[in-house]
């Protein structure tokens, strides 16, 4: 296929962001730290509707706020280190609540405090909290550091003029550029406009989450739930995850199902098993700050044409896991080839594409944890041994935790998916299980009095 | 800032990060505070370099396997993230680009090193000609002095120490 002419950023270039979330912000650190070190002078301009500074949802991108323990460290490496007004809460492990019991779960590899919680935005809707500094919010000023510019602006229409993008709002022009780049997000309708365009984008496929905020003082958070992040699998109808998050006078919870909503909170706080962990005479508030964000469970098609490239979770994302730290991944791929390799569709699919492909597939295998982990958590024999397994496990760290190993790597998305999975095949663990059901239908059949 | 909201192992003033010796494979960045980088022999501690706030250190385990060339100690509390190095040698593989300021921090180190090692052979060879020039032309014999000098070269050491130690007490209450 022929290249097209003319796709190399050269000074005085100029590069349009829609969308000033970790993805925009990661483009503009990277790309903009490379063209000072190749001596380019590119002109950056973040284009971002929200201002983050703000409480509730007009600041805020809406997740769970889990900078994953992968990303600390590598922002760390890259020289962003996460200051103590971003950071909510240090986690140190994770805690299992189930029908049979609980079990935490610790890294057998370091013992520290290495994933951050942070709240996207200025805080919760009505949050009295001084001192919180918006993680999204953070990022940009990196990226005002490295030179971009940010302005406050909803681009509405994109157009095409030759193979010029030009970006509107309100009906008037916003700029021409040389690249532009999508880093929307799917929490928006923007996607749409871009697959208006006929280049053979398509958004990735979407469902919809539940989170909310409870204020429960970070006193009572930090004698109840500790430095641990807890994962609930509780069997509530309509309820097939919820995870509770820390963050200084608030924990979040973000929750998973069928169709969840504010109801689907309120059963899932009135249940015993939390109840245990909430104060006495805790009284679930009239009002708490709540959203219903889209989480990802696809790719997008074809996140690149000729002086366009999609970036974050516009383009690939990992499955449940870490989006912010694919925002990273695809972000400084798709800088990385704008200005090392150039800006036409050819460019970006020999050197960016191969990086979201990298992403697709592992999710492959990501896909096929999650449904083993789903049926290990339904068919109790199973989840009862392997939960034994974890316990003994946690309880030896010194030996060999090959299963909490695995069990950490999927719930802090701290390894690719396709490592994970050929850990797995070790075929001990499920001997284990395997047999610890013959046993427990064993005693059931021929010692049916008997408890365990 | 609250002890909750911060990130990594907090270590006390004095305590040691990675030993000198000792086998192991971590890579470390800081997250507050600072350390000190040291070298012990028979005549005490010698000072190697001192580490502020996003300084990397271990970085040379991710190349070799051999024991820590040098001693990390905290030099007031420091919190220091650890960097796993399994997790990390994976991640440069799929993006070899995550390794350019660990190698841009190690290129600036050998350049601080080669200006140090030039400066120390100016002062040697500075020194030498002077004690030839004292040699030759008032017949001093250097064997006499030798005590008197060995006496001024620790009162410089210790000078060097105090100043040092100065130096990471004052930034500490400069912050
Ligand atoms: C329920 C839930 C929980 C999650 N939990 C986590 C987690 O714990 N950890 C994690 O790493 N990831 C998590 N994620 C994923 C994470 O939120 C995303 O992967 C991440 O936000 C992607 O960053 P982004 O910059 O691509 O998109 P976004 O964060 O959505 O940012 C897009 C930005 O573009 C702006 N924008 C959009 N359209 C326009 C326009 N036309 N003009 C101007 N500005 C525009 C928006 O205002 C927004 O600021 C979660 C997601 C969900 C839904």
């Amino acid at each position: 296929m022929a290249r097209i002419k003319g796709s190399t950023l050269t000074n005085g270039a100029r590069v349009a962001i829609i969308g000033g979330g970790p993805a925009g912000s990661f483009f503009s650190i990277f790309a903009s730290k490379l063209a000072r070190d190749i001596g380019r002078a590119i002109d950056f301009t973040i284009y971002e509707k929200k201002t983050f500074t703000n409480h509730g949802a007009s600041g805020c991108n809406m997740c769970a706020g889990v900078v994953s323990e992968s990303l600390v460290q590598t922002l760390a490496i890259e020289g962003v280190n996460l200051p103590s007004s971003v950071v909510r809460w240090g986690i140190e492990s994770y805690f299992f609540h189930t029908q049979n019991g609980s079990v935490q779960i610790k890294s057998s590899r370091l013992q520290q405090r290495g994933i951050a919680t942070i709240f996207r935005g200025g805080g919760p809707a009505g949050s009295s909290e001084q001192g919180v500094q918006s993680f999204d919010e953070f990022l940009l000023q990196k990226a005002v550091e490295q030179g971009a510019y940010v302005k406050h602006a909803f681009v509405d229409e994109v157009r095409l003029e030759g193979d010029k993008p030009i970006l509107f709002s309100g009906g008037k022009i916003l700029q021409d550029c040389d690249l532009l780049v999508g880093a929307f997000g799917v929490k928006a309708g923007t996607g749409r406009m871009y697959e208006k365009l006929g280049i053979g984008y398509k958004i990735p496929s979407t469902i919809k989450a539940t989170q909310s905020e409870i204020e429960l003082g970070s006193d009572w958070i930090a004698s109840r739930f500790g430095h641990s992040i807890h994962i609930f699998l509780l069997h509530i109808p309509g309820i097939k995850f919820v995870s509770i998050i820390p963050k200084g006078d608030y924990i979040t919870i973000s929750m998973l199902g069928k169709k969840t909503d504010v109801e689907h909170i309120k059963t899932f706080l009135s249940h015993p098993v939390m109840k245990k962990m909430l104060p006495s005479g805790f009284k679930i508030p009239e009002r708490f700050c709540h959203c219903f964000p889209k989480i990802i469970v696809g790719a997008a098609r074809k996140p690149f044409a000729n002086k366009l490239a999609f970036v974050g979770d516009a383009s690939s994302v990992r499955l449940y896991k870490d989006g912010i730290g694919s925002a990273y991944i695809t972000s400084k791929a798709a800088a990385y080839t704008a200005l090392l390799h150039g800006v036409g569709e050819e460019d970006f699919r020999k050197h960016y594409l191969p990086v979201c492909k990298t992403l697709n597939r592992d999710n492959l295998f990501g896909q096929f944890l999650f449904s083993v982990n789903a049926l290990i958590s339904i068919v109790s024999p199973v989840n009862r041994s392997y939960f034994k397994l974890i316990q003994w496990e946690q309880k030896n760290l010194q030996k060999d935790t090959p299963n909490s190993d695995i069990l950490w790597d999927m719930l802090t998305g701290s390894r690719f998916y396709k490592d994970i999975f050929f850990r797995t095949l070790n075929p001990w663990p499920t001997i284990y299980v395997l047999g610890a059901m013959v046993i427990s239908s064993f005693r059931k059949v021929f010692f049916p009095h008997m408890r365990k | 800032m609250s002890e909750e909201s911060l990130l990594g192992r907090l270590y006390k003033d004095g305590e040691i990060i990675v030993e000198e010796g000792i086998q192991s494979r971590s890579m470390y960045v800081i997250q507050s505070g600072k350390a000190k980088v040291v070298k012990s022999d028979e005549d005490g501690e010698t000072i190697l370099a001192l580490l502020g706030e996003g300084d990397i250190f271990g970085e040379m385990s991710l190349f070799d396997a051999i024991p820590r060339s040098a001693t990390v100690k905290a030099a007031g509390n420091t919190r220091v993230l650890a960097i796993e190095h399994e997790g990390l040698l994976k991640r440069i593989k799929m993006d070899p680009t995550l390794a350019f300021r660990i190698i841009r921090q190690m290129s600036q180190r050998i350049r601080d090193l080669n200006t140090r090692l030039i400066f120390a052979q100016e002062t040697i060879n500075h020194a030498n000609n002077k004690l030839l020039q004292l040699n030759k032309t008032e017949n001093v014999c250097i064997k006499d002095r030798e005590t008197k000098l060995s006496h001024i070269v620790t009162q410089l050491q210790e000078k060097l120490h105090k100043l040092t130690e100065q130096f990471i007490q004052g930034d500490e209450t400069l912050q």
